[in-house]
């Protein structure tokens, strides 16, 4: 399982880069957004077991509880993404309009550029 | 004790905002003037209500628990509240309440007031979410909530300026808070559990070095400790603290100033002992001398009036840092004196943000070339500033002189007298600071343009006076603050209490 | 948009709102629930305005009848919240009756707040949509 835990390594490495070092507002944001997703791949792998099934409690399961307990996925960090991944969307939309509200006062998308505010 | 009271001090704020958008319809359609300023004042003044009530109960030395939806810890989340948490709850409760109050003048001018509220009142949920939860993911959607709505308030005005600063803070922050969401992830995978009472007992074995810590404890350490200070602004994190200060609305840079800086020194005081038991007491003292040198030595050369306060911001909280720091290295008074310069730092810097947003609402300018001799037209906003420079310099009899002395001792009670003599040089150059500022504007020679400038509204000195009362009178009786401060500090060093109140009682 | 997209859009859009509507009430059975329900119901609406245009879409549901349903939404969960502290003893406490495993009307208080979670966010994603498309 641990290719799991490299490729959330490698999204979050990547997406950290192109937070620094890309220069338009909305390569930024999908920096931002592919950082999160590593985050949420990692969270979501901490809870994998080998030759798990889903967590859904049926009717069928509940005659043999503890075989179903230790054989189900940890639904505890897939709760954890879901909410995750919505704060992201919220944080997703506010950047996008205040980049729309950024290309409308200076002409550029570039924050190098978005620079008023003396030092 | 209001029964339900924890959660009432959650929910009242955050429902007041789900409904604000229907009180800025009905207003519309009835044309009731100011229906929404007075309902967000109802809210903040209920709120405080409800946290006062729940003061005596914990200074009296109970931890009040409270479960959601009757699950017991640790399967369920539960709000814990001990004398540190109800001294931030109080805190947050009557700053907001003052603050709410000053943007109902301050904000008179501008359209689309009601969606302004809401914000404001999503904010203050955030912040009363952080301090009263006992669940670590918890803590991390109203840390969310808190800065999303902040994110917001500053870009509020769309002007390119708010836009800048809002951008700006909004990738930083965000970059923050993903650390935090890490540090969580690193922390649940070796643990096994989410809430602060459980995993302080089963990190119990690691304090005082009595087994090796494993690399992957240190790494959450490590990821937590930067998220908090992201936010918390210490340098070399503070880049986005003093673009986002000058160009907010100035009722939103008196919020943030205020009682945004209670969350994160609240978790810096809560750091060393839950639900880490690690010791991270000299990276505090570094970051703390840091941020107080860096900071005052740039408000030196500010020419613009809400940008010189933002940096002071950063030089004082590196004051409340630095005392926080001491006291886990064997120093008491330190950390009483951090928490309490954390008490009079909120009311005498919203009160320095209220004047100078007052002068701004007055005169239309906030540069100190374009201002000056209002002291005849102002009086009262110059006494209250007067009071406040007084104050944050640490000249007695005010409550800034009591913080910052108790600071002074516990850097020579833990043994590092150089701290205090660095301490004592970054007061002297806070107090040329601000004699400067209140000569420049106040005093000397008025510009014609500035013949008829009227004294501020009376709803925005109101606040002003009340906060200015409040600084006298701690300087003159600081036994009254050491009531509040004394258990905070002794509850945040009492963690194997709360882990026993929490798990053990329920 | 062309006369393909547009028929298209317009035949495919109800059953895409069903499926949505779908994952909304049986999020106490399947996975999903009230956020990707939402968010499903709002992507049918975006997708006709995509096709037909913002003004006529306007037309249909204006601003105002989105921020209804907003405050609706939103005041569904405040009563639920609510509703366990007046009854029961704590905050989101479970009154309402518990049915049995696997079947429709189960599982107490849960379906209904995730009906309050879908309109809130159907209203939220499709107020973004009106704030960024317009002027």
């Amino acid at each position: 399982m641990s290719l799991n835990y490299v490729i959330a390594m490698l999204l979050i490495t990547l997406g950290l880069y192109c937070l620094l070092f890309k220069r338009n507002l909305i390569k930024l944001i999908i920096g931002l957004s592919v950082m999160t997703d590593g985050i949420h791949l990692f969270l979501i792998s901490m809870g994998y077991r080998t030759g798990g099934i889903a967590p859904i409690v049926t009717g069928e399961s509940t005659s043999n509880l503890p075989n179903f307990a230790s054989r189900a996925v940890d639904p505890l960090p897939q709760a954890l993404v879901l909410t995750s991944i919505v704060i992201n969307i919220c944080i997703t939309a506010m950047a996008l309009s205040l980049s729309i509200y950024a290309y409308r006062h200076y002409g550029t998308l570039d924050p190098s550029k978005i620079r008023r505010l003396s030092e | 004790m209001i029964p339900q009271a924890p959660i009432l001090a959650i929910v009242v704020p955050l429902f007041s905002a789900f409904l604000m958008p229907m009180i800025g319809l009905l207003s519309k359609r009835y044309n009731i003037d100011r229906a929404c300023d007075w309902f967000a004042v109802a809210a903040m003044v209920g709120t405080l209500i409800i946290v006062a009530s729940m003061a005596p109960t914990v200074w009296g030395g109970q931890i009040i628990v409270y479960k959601f939806g009757n699950w017991s810890p640790p399967w369920g989340i539960n709000l814990a509240i001990d004398a540190l948490s109800i001294q931030m709850a109080l805190m947050i409760a009557g700053l907001g309440t003052l603050v709410m109050v000053y943007s109902v003048a301050y904000m008179q001018r501008d359209s689309r007031r009601d969606l302004f509220y809401t914000l404001a009142l999503l904010v203050i949920t955030g912040m009363m979410g952080t301090i009263l939860t006992g669940d670590i993911f918890n803590f991390y959607v109203f840390l969310e909530i808190m800065s999303v709505a902040s994110y917001a308030l500053i870009a509020f005005r769309r002007d390119s300026s708010g836009i800048e600063a809002g951008l700006k803070y909004l990738f930083i922050g965000s970059l923050g808070t993903s650390f935090v969401l890490l540090s969580i992830a690193m922390l649940y995978s070796f643990v096994g559990s989410l809430n602060i009472a459980d995993l302080g007992a089963k990190l119990a074995i690691y304090r005082g070095a009595a087994q090796p810590v494993p690399t992957i404890l240190v790494a959450s350490l490590a990821l937590f400790v930067t998220g908090i200070m992201i936010k918390v602004a210490m340098v070399p994190f503070h880049i986005w603290l003093p673009d986002a200060f000058t160009a907010a609305p100035t009722a939103v840079s008196a919020l943030l100033a205020g009682p945004a800086a209670v969350v994160g020194i609240y978790w810096v005081a809560r750091l060393p002992y839950l639900p880490f038991g690690l010791p991270v007491g000299i990276i505090l003292v570094s970051l703390g001398l840091l941020s107080m040198i860096v900071g005052v030595l740039m408000a030196l050369t500010q020419r613009d009036f809400k940008r010189m306060l933002a940096y002071h911001v950063i030089s004082q909280k590196g004051y409340m840092v630095l005392g926080i720091g001491l006291g886990t290295l064997g120093s008491v008074l330190g950390a009483q004196g951090g928490l309490f310069h954390l008490l009079n730092h909120s009311i005498y810097k919203s009160m320095l943000f209220m004047c100078a947003g007052a002068v701004l609402y007055r005169t239309g300018s906030q540069k100190f070339e374009e201002l000056g001799g209002l002291g005849k037209n102002m009086p009262l906003t110059a006494l209250t500033f007067l009071i406040g420079s007084l104050a944050i310099s640490g000249i007695p009899p005010l409550n800034g002189f009591v913080s910052k002395y108790t600071i002074y001792l516990g850097g020579i009670e833990a043994g590092l007298p150089i701290v205090t003599i660095i301490a004592v040089l970054v007061s002297a150059l806070t107090f040329a600071s601000f004699f400067k500022a209140f000569s420049s504007v106040f005093l000397g020679q008025r510009p014609k343009h500035l013949r008829d400038i009227q004294e501020a509204p009376k709803l925005m000195l109101f606040p002003m006076l009340a906060m200015a009362v409040v600084c006298i009178v701690i300087g003159l009786f600081p036994a009254l603050g050491f009531n509040v401060v004394g258990p905070a500090q002794a509850a945040a060093e009492n963690s194997a209490g709360y882990i026993g109140h929490v798990i053990g009682g329920i | 948009m062309t006369i393909i997209v547009r028929t298209t859009s317009r035949l495919l859009f109800p059953f895409i709102f069903l499926f949505g509507v779908y994952i909304v009430l049986h999020g106490h059975l399947t996975p999903g629930g009230g956020f990707p329900g939402g968010v499903i119901i709002a992507a049918s609406v975006v997708m006709l305005i995509l096709a037909y245009g913002i003004e006529r879409a306007q037309q249909r549901v204006s601003i105002l009848q989105a921020e209804m349903l907003d405050i609706i939404g939103s005041a569904t969960i405040a009563v639920i919240g609510i509703l366990g502290i007046l009854l029961g003893a704590y905050f989101l406490q479970n009154v309402f009756p518990l049915g049995e495993l696997g079947k429709l009307f189960s599982a107490g208080n849960l379906a209904l707040l995730y009906i309050g979670v879908g309109l809130k966010v159907t209203a939220s994603i499709l107020l973004i949509f009106y704030a960024m498309l317009s002027d």
